[in-house]
């Protein structure tokens, strides 16, 4: 018989650790739905969601009860047992992630501490795949085929700037443990100053990897009816994208996590450092988990905005994009990184990323865009 | 036609900064007022030459069924009979008129009834701001003379006649 203090420790406190974080996940992609109607819908000069509730805010409970009541309809010529497995394939592996991810300081607000997480993450995170492909191939419909290659092609093709792109602060932090990176993080700086250009390539092969909206193509609606999940309705339509933005939330907690200093809000050791919270006992802890949460939703929203913002690549745009820029630019960045590691001078690099940003600040506040639209008039 | 496109210089190939400018953009519009109208609480008011739904007046009407002749797809219908008045101390003939029902879930609100008649000011006109006309049967959207004149205080529908009589074809192209 197992002792009650091991059963605890082992079975009854993860459980429950995780039924939490698997709560909130479940609340914050519900809203995001919701969040993500309303802001599209702004920037579109229109109102979005308003009707039910205040501010439209019942949507969020009126959409799952939509898809559940629904009526679920299976083509008669599908392969049954691969079309109910697509919807669900992609949901184990992203919600088995949130085990991984600290969402506040250690050791309370992490339900398992892994040495290795950030490696498990990205294999678990990159079967996902599996699922697209296999509800697409299993609907017996050309359009959902055609959606589940270009997902399968997209996905395979951005793992390797994605995870390239983590080689430098894996390089600079000297671990795989999310704990530990986000550790150096507040006593050295933000993973971003140093790391700028990994940081772009993230940012862009994690919109490529959960097929957003730049590199939407799976789903291209104006070409595929709605790519792979065309056949699917009602809650095995809603597993897909609760699949999405789970798979979204988690590559936020990456970034986060990774390139944003995790829970805290502190460099070079001063400020809101794990120090200063687990001094604080339960209450720090409760701190950090809000900064944490507070941090995904800046880059949810980011995903929102670039959704808003960018028209679609053509497929052979985005292949290019994946090889002939992504993969050459990681590649460059571990090398520059692995040199200014050798001689031991890491803290040139922040120079780079506070230089970069400067001008990249320079450029968007300047007065106005007079030589693109000089060029653009002279046509005329 | 050849469109002549601005050769983007290295810099711009290379440092996609363009796409800064496009984010900016949309950070300006999502904080822009927005132009839609919530329509149940707030309503446009229409411009003044908006054709809306009819309006009828007894009075000034002379029943000589020119709006039912130029009507195209003859969906108005009128009946009149003749009758001896008093007038200024002589016995005079006067088309009094009986009906004047218009069918208005089949006019495609042309307005050439507006155009025929021959009255100052017209008897009949579309000139009104009304055009919410949506009802749950179709069958109310068939108005009377009554409900035209006054249709600013439409009956419910429990209020309306329960058997209308079949709607017999009296003026227009079929005579």
């Amino acid at each position: 018989m197992i002792s009650t203090p091991l059963l605890m420790r082992y079975l009854v406190w993860p459980l429950v650790k995780f039924l939490v974080a698997f709560l909130i996940v479940q609340v914050i992609v519900a809203a995001m739905n919701w969040i993500e109607r309303r802001a599209l819908g702004l920037v579109q000069a229109r109102l979005g969601p308003n009707r039910v509730g205040l501010w439209g805010l019942g949507q969020i409970i009126a959409d799952p009860i939509k898809f559940i009541l629904k009526e679920d309809i299976v083509p008669s010529s599908a392969e049954k047992i691969a079309y109910f497995l697509g919807p669900m394939l992609p949901l184990i592996p992203a919600f088995l992630v949130f085990c991984l991810i600290p969402f506040g300081p250690p050791p309370t607000f992490t339900v398992t501490r892994v040495n290795v997480a950030l490696l498990l993450i990205i294999a678990l995170t990159s079967t996902g795949v599996y699922g697209i492909i296999l509800g697409g191939w299993a609907s017996n419909n050309k359009y959902s085929l055609m959606g589940g290659l270009r997902s399968a092609a997209q996905m395979v093709s951005y793992e390797v700037p994605f995870g390239l792109s983590i080689v430098g602060v894996l390089m600079l932090c000297g671990s795989f443990d999310l704990v530990q990176i986000v550790r150096y993080q507040e006593l050295n700086a933000w993973n971003f100053l140093p790391q700028i250009v990994a940081c772009f390539i993230f940012l862009v092969s994690m919109n490529a990897e959960n097929n957003r909206t730049p590199f939407d193509l799976p789903e291209a609606e104006s070409e595929l009816v709605a790519g792979y999940h065309t056949e699917y309705s009602a809650m095995k339509f809603a597993f897909f994208m609760l699949a999405e933005y789970s798979a979204m939330l988690v590559n936020c907690c990456l970034m986060v996590s990774l390139f944003f200093g995790g829970w805290t809000l502190a460099m070079g050791g001063k400020g809101l450092t794990t120090e200063v919270m687990q001094s604080m006992g339960i209450a720090g802890g409760v701190l950090g988990a809000v900064i944490f949460i507070a941090k995904v939703m800046f880059f949810m929203m980011l995903y929102v905005w670039f959704r808003a913002t960018f028209p679609r690549f053509r497929f052979d745009q985005l292949m290019d994009l994946g090889w002939k820029w992504m993969i050459p630019l990681a590649l460059a960045n571990i090398f520059v990184t692995g040199i200014f590691v050798l001689v031991g001078q890491e803290r040139l690099l922040y120079w780079i990323g506070i230089v970069t940003i400067a001008l990249t600040a320079f450029y968007v506040m300047r007065p106005k865009a007079k030589r693109i639209h000089a060029s653009r008039t002279s046509e005329a | 036609m050849q469109v002549e496109h601005p050769k983007p210089s290295w810099s711009e190939k290379f440092l996609v900064l363009d796409l800064l400018e496009g984010l900016k953009t949309t950070f300006r519009e999502f904080f822009k007022p927005k132009v839609t109208i919530r329509y149940p609480e707030e309503r446009l008011e229409p411009a003044n030459r908006f054709r809306g739904m009819f309006r009828f007046s007894y009075d000034r009407c002379i029943a000589c069924k020119l709006c039912a002749v130029a009507c195209p797809i003859d969906i108005i219908y009128i009946d009149v009979h003749d009758e001896m008045r008093e007038v200024d101390g002589k016995q005079k003939k006067l088309k009094v008129l009986d009906r004047y029902d218009i069918d208005v879930k089949r006019c495609m609100f042309c307005s050439l009834c507006e155009e025929a008649c021959p009255t100052k000011p017209k008897s009949i006109w579309l000139t009104t701001k009304t055009y919410e006309l949506a009802t749950y049967d179709r069958n109310d959207l068939y108005f009377n003379m009554q409900q035209l004149e006054y249709w600013e205080h439409r009956p419910d529908i429990t209020e309306l006649p329960e058997e209308e009589p079949a709607p017999k074809r009296i003026a227009g192209g079929t005579k």
